[in-house]
């Protein structure tokens, strides 16, 4: 339905003597909901869309519909163009996208056992002690294929799946309750859905004994789940091609500049398969391939879509996103992934550290300067490697690219995925220790 | 076959409930970014959400195809009925009187009839007024939507309503020693008469990226502070109403299960969550179609009331308040806010600050996010100020605060009378439009992350 639809929105642009692309997408996503201990109730969406994009006399419009409705759709489109002013940017052509592994059918299988599958969360984090309650939880299973085409002839398809669970495990506490998370999210059904709740069940055990907030400035260990989301809302949008044309980043004239440590790489690639963003082909078509953005340390380059590219004077690095089919392409990070030299669990906690494992407020940090000051919660104050007690109220604060320059990667790479607000976060990262975060709470 | 003879064949085969849910959407939004119409964005979309409660269990499923609501309605069955299987908490709906109404939420100035140049003709004048040399860069994003939406239950509901919601953000960058950015929205329920206040909130947002690109990094512990009235609103909103939802008081998830009737806050304290008024979060029905209500939350200190749907009044054994929202046709109603606003005080802005030797004056905000089951939050404003020997001083950047609800509420210590609202979109796993409101507020004592 959805091949059709793009192949007769083609049709009619081409008539029209237009030119134009078409993103569509079909999926179903399977959700089951945990509260109080339970699973609750289970919710299941089909989506299909249209996004339609059209070109006249050089200047751009945008509509959608559902498979159907191409008239209307493509009407609505051609009738915006007017409003845009010219654009010099050219539509990609066809050529053989990379080979990428993004869609398990094991996946789709799993559908319908997806109660039985959130059971296993709440079943772990029960298992560890009596008195946890598994309070909340998702178990959310999607698959789905999205075709994109264009008047120049390209037209690429692709399956994907997907498959993330997490839970809260609550614990009765002195002055309010206890709670603790664990979530993890793989395109293939290869993940230990009771390990994820024994994992959240451990966590919150952990935090029964409190320790006091030091006075002195020591350092922070980051977990990935703590350090992808400060990465995705104070790093990466200072990566965005236009904001670093328009002066909003603090990029801006730095290719070529030492801005992280030596040792510190990092990386878009979209053609890593499994990778929980990777696909071969952008949502205009462009094909996916591995973009340096920090290289030994050194900048090398930024997001473009193909928008921003011709504003740019530079080529579009597959990294035109669209939200939805309701949504034409804006830049976007797809796969990003944060490597380096790593060193050892013992020597990364060695001394007296701080544990994060996660923190509220990641999303007010500053796009522009990358400037953060938000809650650790959970956190830990820990001797080397051994967790001496909770942290409660601990904030911390810095600035993310200063940081660059002397953190140091722990040795445990992990995929997160997460979706706040309309953000959708994929990074693969380990753990990260930070030394120059001021600490408050005390 | 009709909507009600579809729901009449699911009870029929033992479902003790069943509702649909059908929308239409109208949207049109448009960018302009620098002076430049960057994207420029029209569309329809429609479907709806079927539910069905068999035994405990209930199933929710979503589609864009109107034409198969029958095998939706099956699946819903069908999903209902496993889930019925593994729950052992049993599940009910507190009764509602069925209605038969429709509401068609007003616009003076409807935005179906404004063209997309007339639209455009508006961002092009906010920008030009924008335009300073502090300003390096403008984004301004217009959005009106019209929803449609008519729910029928199997206990005799149908109502339809048409809410219009317009809302247009306001975006500016300025450099000094590092890039600074400052954000400001307007909007609400209603037609395009709501643009008219964004001149106004422009001055605003210049002042507010002006005194950030002066500002200093803030002072660190716990310290005094004074929250202007948007920020009083996302305070309540954060750190209080998300735990006042009943989804998550029912569930062991809020630090205000049974608290009912017990003081949780200074008694010069009163917060509201009401849907009633005019806001960006009005409606005169919620999702499951039960009349809008204002909910008192707190009175005078005393927790008084939770935001409730059927299922958790009928847990608590409450009375239903009209407390279901759901993003739109693809997913199922959860227990949100609306507009939400902690009530005037009695004081003046100069008598607030007199008695505090070191302080934070913080204004307007960049979000926030609580742990309601811990009863902690964490919220950011866009601009402070510090507040020495009772007069407002120099500006401070990045700055965030947080604290225990319970703890916080009870160290309000002074409300002025002057009050004002923001609005905003809250996340909960779904996006919803929300107003928060209040007077400039008085907390004893928070913590304040810093970097000094």
């Amino acid at each position: 339905m959805i091949e059709e639809g793009i192949k007769e929105c083609l049709e009619q642009l081409k008539k029209k003597g237009l030119t134009g692309d078409v993103y569509g997408i079909r999926s179903r996503i399977l959700s089951y909901s945990i509260m109080n201990g339970e699973v609750s109730d289970s919710n299941e969406y089909e989506d299909m869309g249209l996004g339609i994009r059209v070109f006249k006399d050089g200047r751009v419009g945008f509509g959608y519909c559902a498979p159907g409705k191409e008239e209307i759709g493509v009407k609505r489109a051609i009738e915006l163009t007017s409003l845009s002013p010219k654009t010099e940017m050219e539509l990609p052509m066809g050529e053989k996208p990379p080979a990428v592994k993004t869609y398990d059918k094991k996946v789709e299988r799993a559908m319908d056992d997806g109660i039985e599958i959130a059971q296993q969360m709440v079943d772990g984090a029960s298992s560890v002690d009596d008195d946890i309650l598994p309070s909340r939880g998702t178990l959310k299973i999607a698959s789905g294929n999205v075709i994109v085409g264009n008047t120049k002839g390209l037209f690429y398809s692709q399956d994907g799946s997907i498959i993330t669970g997490g839970v809260a495990a609550t614990l009765p506490g002195e002055k309010t309750s206890l709670m603790a998370s664990e979530s993890s999210s793989s395109r293939k059904y290869d993940i230990d859905f009771e390990e994820v709740g024994i994992a959240a069940g451990e966590r919150v055990v952990s935090m029964k004994d409190l320790a006091e907030i030091p006075g002195d400035k020591i350092p922070v260990i980051l977990s990935p789940d703590a350090m992808g989301i400060l990465i995705h809302f104070g790093l990466l949008p200072s990566f965005d091609g236009e904001n670093v044309r328009k002066g909003k980043s603090v990029y801006e004239d730095r290719v070529g500049d030492e801005v992280a440590a030596g040792y510190i790489d990092l990386v878009e690639d979209p053609t890593s398969n499994w990778g929980l963003g990777s696909f071969p082909f952008d949502d205009e078509g462009v094909l996916s391939s591995p973009v340096s953005l920090i290289s030994g340390g050194i900048l090398d380059n930024f997001f473009y879509d193909l928008k921003e590219a011709v504003q740019s004077g530079t080529k579009s690095t597959a990294n035109g996103v669209r939200p939805s089919f309701k949504s034409p392409p804006q830049i976007g990070s797809r796969n990003v992934m944060m490597s380096g030299e790593d060193i050892p669990r013992e020597e990364l906690f060695a001394g007296r550290t701080i544990l994060v494992d996660n923190v509220m407020g990641a999303h007010t940090s500053s796009p522009a300067s990358g400037d953060f000051s938000v809650v650790a919660n959970p956190a830990w104050l820990v001797e080397d490697g051994i967790k001496k007690g909770r942290l409660e109220g601990l904030m911390i604060s810095g600035n993310l690219p200063g940081s660059l320059h002397t953190m140091e990667l722990g040795d445990d790479h992990k995929k997160i995925y997460d979706s706040i607000g309309s953000a959708t976060i994929n990074i693969e990262l380990p753990s990260v220790k930070l030394k120059d975060v001021t600490i408050s709470g005390k | 076959m009709e909507e009600k003879e579809l729901i009449q064949s699911i009870l029929q085969k033992g479902a003790q409930y069943c509702d649909i849910r059908k929308e239409k959407w109208h949207r049109k939004i448009l960018y302009l970014k620098d002076g430049v119409p960057e994207t420029v964005i029209q569309g329809e979309e429609e479907g709806a959400m079927t539910r069905v409660l068999y035994g405990d269990g209930w199933g929710y499923v979503g589609t864009a195809d109107l034409s198969s609501l029958e095998r939706s309605l099956e699946r819903a069955l069908s999903m209902a009925k496993n889930s019925d299987k593994l729950k052992k908490d049993r599940t009910g709906l507190a009764e509602v009187e069925p209605l038969q109404e429709k509401a068609v939420y007003p616009m003076k100035d409807s935005f179906l009839d404004v063209s997309p140049e007339e639209k455009l003709d508006f961002l092009q004048e906010l920008e030009t007024h924008l335009k300073s040399d502090i300003v390096r860069s403008t984004d301004l994003r217009y959005r009106d939507l019209l929803v449609e939406k008519e729910i029928i239950t199997s206990e005799g509901t149908h109502v339809t309503m048409e809410i219009p919601r317009l809302v247009t953000y306001m975006i500016v960058t300025g450099k000094s020693d590092t890039v600074q950015m400052a954000t400001e929205a307007i909007g609400g329920t209603g037609g395009f008469e709501l643009s008219g206040e964004a001149f106004e909130k422009a001055d605003i947002l210049l002042d507010r990226l002006g005194a950030l690109l002066e500002a200093k990094s803030p002072p660190s512990g716990k310290l005094p502070l004074v929250m202007d009235p948007h920020l009083t609103g996302v305070f309540s909103h954060e750190a209080f109403g998300h735990a006042a939802e009943g989804d998550l008081v029912s569930s062991g998830n809020s630090c205000l299960k049974g608290k009912i009737g017990e003081k949780v806050a200074s008694e010069i304290v009163t917060i509201k969550d009401d849907p009633t008024m005019d806001g960006y979060g009005s409606f005169p029905f919620d999702d499951e179609g039960t009349r809008a209500k204002n909910r008192v939350l707190v009175k005078d200190g005393v927790l008084n009331d939770f935001i409730l749907d059927r299922e958790n009044a009928w847990k608590l054994n409450m009375e239903p308040n009209g407390g279901a929202r759901a993003e739109d046709f693809r997913v199922k109603p959860l227990v949100r806010m609306s507009n939400t606003i902690m009530e005037a005080g009695d004081m003046v802005f100069d008598e607030l600050i007199e008695d505090i030797d070191k302080g934070i004056y913080a204004r307007s905000t960049s979000g926030g996010q609580v742990n309601t089951a811990q009863g902690t939050f964490q919220f950011n404003a866009q601009v402070a100020y510090l507040i020495e020997n009772g007069e407002i001083g120099r500006p401070l950047r990045n700055v965030s605060f947080n604290g225990f609800t319970l703890e916080t509420l009870q160290n309000i210590v002074g409300i002025t009378k002057e009050t004002g609202m923001g609005i905003g979109h809250c996340g909960k796993g779904q996006s919803a439009s929300v107003t928060d409101g209040g007077g400039n507020t008085l907390i004893s004592q928070v913590t304040v992350g810093g970097r000094e």
